[in-house]
């Protein structure tokens, strides 16, 4: 039997009233142009609720959701304990005068679960935590340039974005120097190049970018990383805000075999209460308490017990194994089916955050076409991100999605 | 933050290169060359552009560089040079082809002020229909050969440049207006039509659109989510074309 397809009126009835009040209508990767959706006809632009791996969207659709809120639905939507947690919490008080004793919880149990961590520094955002790594890297080497990994993404702030990038100014960027993802030996010639003036290295732990198939690190590559900022005093800062605790519960250095000076979290550390996380080695700490860095709701306690509910069913779960598990069953199960219909899907990156691409044209069309055959069939794909898992995927639901892949797939044949 | 070598390339190619367009589009342009023998204008700037303008038949084309046998050559010591005589601060002097001054007079010179009052209408003008419509065509594509200029020329145009991939990128108004960006090694050339092939797109669902668009009154971003730009094919093409597209104001202001 055909699935059925979704109506979106009334989330265009939204956005219509959201265009008149909102910029754009909903900016940023929520929106329909970061968000790449294509045609915007095929996706849902207003939610309603949702509730485990599920979202619903203003017209009543139901979608199996594989961006997880672009990566917070960690344990499933509403998750019960961490709800609990959390509800218990704003109940005692939330944003306070004095910061509530569960901050000092929190970070306990961060240093106690990450690996390279000796002290924990809490913010809202994975934009504020990176920045403070870079501003921490500069107040501790007293050094200008950073390197970055063509094709990342680190935040918003001016010094994550690009000089052609609207709103940016070439000094915001003067001192960023890019090179490629997995290519020490250009590393090690921005190194030669720029002695004693680099004040730190910011990576993915692997290159999990937008646009492109994601890539692993080569053998021995992040050790080889990890000794090149030894030798030349520069802090290794590593943008976990993604990958965090999918990979490993102790960092996703600890994952790939090395240790970070500098570790950002942010997204799976909450499931969606609003709070990001940076932990650091120990030489660093004085260097980060002499920031001027804060914000209003930084330590507002109820997010802080949600991260403790939830870093602790985390690993009451595994969550790492068990993602692992559930992302290679339905990738593997995705290949198949575009096999099946005479496509050649491939996976790239860790099953846990697995990103797919069509290789039959290349540019594109055909896999923005499957993707949205899928959407309007009720299963969230992003058409050039990387998906997220999450612990309330079910062997059900995965079953559900490899039917509706196979008939996207099916209906798309025809034109190609 | 422009500089005047680009600005020289912009005139050049989508200025003056929209002259092909405006003979091709338009009955009046046409009529200030008609039963005029065949002439051609090299113009050549130090450190710049070069290129022929050549007219033939009621119709004009550009070819790159200046040509030896163009029948009339005026160089420019500067970028800036040219760069006013666009913006009609400075007065050409032509080295050759002195005896088609009249040419220059009574044909070229009406049919730059006629590009000019489309290029740059009355808004009582834009009430009339035909008017807007040849109006918007032009500056589409006076726009796309800015875009390749820039994207060659400006640096932080080619810092967006780096970053497309090679293909080509198709952009139109509706299905009529079309104008493909080819992409090669970071290079960029506009050709002023469909080539059919293209490695993604974007599109303005019609001429209002367009209009609004260029005008500064609406913007891509909500565009694209109310559906009346729609984009496809490689992502970070269009995104970097995009980033290209809003430098062009800045010059073409």
């Amino acid at each position: 039997m055909a699935i059925k397809i979704n109506d979106y009126t009334k989330s265009r009835e939204w956005f219509s009233r959201a265009t008149k009040v909102i910029p754009s209508g909903v900016y940023g990767h929520l929106g329909p142009a970061e968000g790449n959706f294509m045609p915007v006809t095929s996706f849902p632009l207003m939610g309603d609720r949702a509730q485990g791996t599920y979202f619903w969207d203003v017209d009543g659709n139901r979608f199996i959701d594989y961006m997880c809120a672009y990566g917070p639905n960690v344990l499933g939507y509403n998750d019960p304990d961490v709800d609990a947690a959390a509800i218990e919490q704003l109940k005692k008080g939330n944003c306070m005068t004095s910061p509530s004793y569960k901050m000092v919880e929190f970070a306990e149990l961060m240093v106690d679960t990450v690996n390279c961590a000796d002290w924990a520094f809490f913010a809202k955002n994975g934009n504020d935590v990176t920045t403070a790594a870079i501003m921490t890297a500069r107040n501790a080497t007293h050094r200008k340039k950073i390197v970055f990994v063509n094709g990342f993404y680190h935040g918003v702030s001016p010094w994550t974005q690009k000089i052609d990038y609207p709103g940016v100014i070439p000094e915001d960027v003067a001192n960023n120097l890019y090179i490629d993802w997995n290519d020490f030996d250009q590393l090690q010639q921005v190194f030669d190049d720029n002695k004693g003036e680099i004040a730190a290295f910011i990576s993915t732990p692997y290159m999990h970018g937008n646009y492109l198939d994601n890539s692993l690190p080569a053998d021995g590559y992040w050790k080889k990383v990890r000794e090149l900022c030894t030798a030349n005093g520069t802090v290794l800062i590593i943008d976990d805000v993604r990958a965090g605790f999918r990979l490993d519960i102790a960092g996703s250095d600890h994952f790939y075999g090395f240790e970070a000076d500098l570790i950002c979290f942010c997204k799976a550390l909450a499931n969606g209460y609003n709070v990001s996380c940076l932990c650091g080695k120990d030489f660093l700490k004085g260097a980060v308490s002499g920031l001027s860095y804060t914000g209003s709701y930084w330590m507002s306690a109820m997010p802080f017990a949600a991260g403790i509910a939830c870093v602790n069913k985390m690993k009451q779960l595994d969550i790492p194994t068990m993602f692992r598990e559930k992302g290679l069953k339905l990738t593997n199960g995705l290949k198949e089916a575009a096999a099946n219909n005479g496509f050649n899907l491939v996976v790239s990156g860790e099953p846990a955050l697995f990103y797919l691409r069509i290789a039959d044209d290349d540019s594109l069309f055909i896999h923005q076409d499957w993707i949205q055959e899928c959407v309007k069939r009720g299963v969230f794909f992003a058409g050039h991100h990387n998906h997220f898992i999450n612990a309330a995927l079910t062997d059900e639901d995965i079953n559900f999605t490899l039917e509706v892949a196979d008939e996207a797939f099916k209906a798309i044949r025809p034109k190609y | 933050m422009t500089d005047s070598k680009t600005l020289a390339y912009i005139n050049m190619y989508a200025v003056l290169g929209t002259l092909e367009n405006l003979c091709e589009l338009d009955e009046n342009a046409r009529a200030l060359l008609k039963n005029k023998k065949p002439v051609s204008i090299g113009l050549e700037v130090k450190d710049g552009p070069a290129a022929t303008l050549m007219f033939k038949n009621g119709y004009c084309r550009m070819e790159d560089g200046c040509r030896s046998d163009c029948t009339i050559k005026i160089p420019f010591s500067s970028c800036e040079k040219f760069n006013g005589m666009i913006d009609g601060t400075v007065t050409p002097v032509p080295t050759k082809g002195l005896m088609h001054i009249g040419f220059l007079l009574k044909s070229f010179i009406p049919l730059t002020d006629l590009l000019s009052k489309y290029m740059r209408p009355d808004p009582k003008d834009l009430e009339d229909r035909a008017f807007f419509e040849m109006s918007t065509t032009l500056m589409f594509y006076t726009i796309a050969v800015a875009i390749a200029q820039i994207g060659n020329n400006d640096a932080i145009g080619k810092f967006s440049a780096d970053h497309i991939v090679d293909g080509d990128i198709l952009m139109s108004i509706g299905d009529k207006i079309s104008a493909t960006i080819r992409c090669k090694n970071h290079r960029l050339i506009t050709i002023k039509k469909d080539m059919g092939t293209p490695r993604s797109l974007m599109k303005f669902c019609d001429m209002d659109l367009a209009r609004a668009l260029f005008d500064g009154k609406v913007n891509a971003v909500a565009c694209i989510g109310e559906g009346t730009i729609i984009m496809g094919g490689m992502i970070s093409m269009i995104d970097n074309v995009n980033r290209i597209l809003d430098r062009v104001a800045l010059y073409l202001a």
